[in-house]
């Protein structure tokens, strides 16, 4: 129903007269602020006069009245929002585990990144180079048990 | 600005509440089909308006925050702009396939006061037929239905009275209001 936070001018037969031509005789559709002054100014001749036209056309629009929603309507809503509900549940699904997946994979790359950094570099027997070593092998002396 | 007592509803429906879309639709789809009845004057094509805007409230519940209009007025908006795309096709094809001549044949139930006035709010302008329906039928206050069709209350109250008056001159001629 109609609520108005202004104060509204002061009633007379012009106001009144506007107010029931807008909303019609029923004072609980008029704005809020205005009802108390009109209540009162409605027990008035002129103000019941006004009033008695504006019903007739509200007597009329009462009239036309419209059905309500069957069953069938209802039930094809309800269906409509079943399969949007759970198309969303399936992509708030799908869109965790694609999370998920992305945290194992992000934790997967920075063990291995750590393990690269932490881990000593271990190199080959066979490719240990020292002064001696030449590309025909070690040309040290040659060292055998014979010899010492 | 007041709580809107549907915040919490639509919430739960964004959530995938089942309790909360079948309160939902309880609670406003008398609202909308009423309001898309009275707009397009057509059952049928009110019930598919009724449709459409639940698919609208279904994609929207998980993500609608309040502005500044409350559920309901966005809502009732929403049904507006898709009952106003119906009777621009309407037209279009009104305009496309004119007939050569009027029917002759009187219209069914054609004295029968409540289509007469059905009859009538569909002859006036679709704005004032907003306003009538938002503030009388669908009950809502002056600032709420001023804040669904986007105007100032001072511009309600003139397209009210243009309305009616409108309505009162039409349902004169057809003799069924002094």
């Amino acid at each position: 129903m109609a609520e108005d936070i202004e104060d509204g001018p002061a009633m007379d037969a012009r106001r009144f007269a506007a107010l029931a031509e807008a909303y019609g005789g029923d004072l609980r559709r008029w704005p809020q602020a205005e009802r108390d002054a009109a209540a009162a100014f409605a027990s008035s001749e002129t103000g019941q006069a006004i009033s008695r036209r504006a019903h007739t056309l509200d007597a009329l629009l009462d009239s036309y009245r419209v059905r309500h929603p069957g069953k069938a309507l209802h039930d094809t809503i309800l269906r409509t929002a079943d399969r949007y509900i759970v198309r969303r549940r399936r992509q708030r699904f799908w869109w965790l585990g694609l999370g998920l997946a992305g945290i194992g994979l992000a934790g997967a790359i920075a063990g291995l990144a750590l393990v690269t950094v932490v881990t000593p570099e271990v190199q080959p027997d066979h490719y240990v180079l020292d002064a001696n070593a030449t590309a025909f092998g070690d040309a040290g002396p040659d060292m055998i048990e014979e010899d010492l | 600005m007041s709580a809107d007592p549907d915040e919490e509803l639509v919430r739960r429906v964004g959530a995938g509440d089942p309790a909360a879309v079948q309160t939902l639709v309880a609670r406003k789809l008398p609202r909308i089909l009423s309001l898309a009845v009275r707009m397009l004057g057509d059952a049928a094509e009110a019930e598919d308006v009724a449709q459409e805007t639940f698919v609208r409230i279904w994609r929207h519940a998980s993500s609608w925050r309040r502005g500044n209009a409350r559920f309901d007025s966005w809502i009732h908006r929403v049904t507006l702009n898709l009952c106003y795309d119906r009777l621009r096709r309407r037209r279009e094809l009104v305009t496309d396939d004119l007939p050569d001549m009027a029917d002759p044949a009187p219209l069914p139930d054609a004295r029968e006061e409540p289509h007469r006035v059905e009859q009538a709010l569909q002859a006036i302008a679709p704005r004032q037929r907003e306003a009538i329906i938002l503030v009388y039928y669908q009950e809502m206050s002056n600032i709420e239905a001023a804040a669904t069709l986007k105007i100032s209350v001072d511009a309600l109250e003139s397209l009210l009275s243009r309305g009616r008056r409108a309505l009162q001159m039409i349902l004169a001629r057809d003799g069924v209001h002094d």
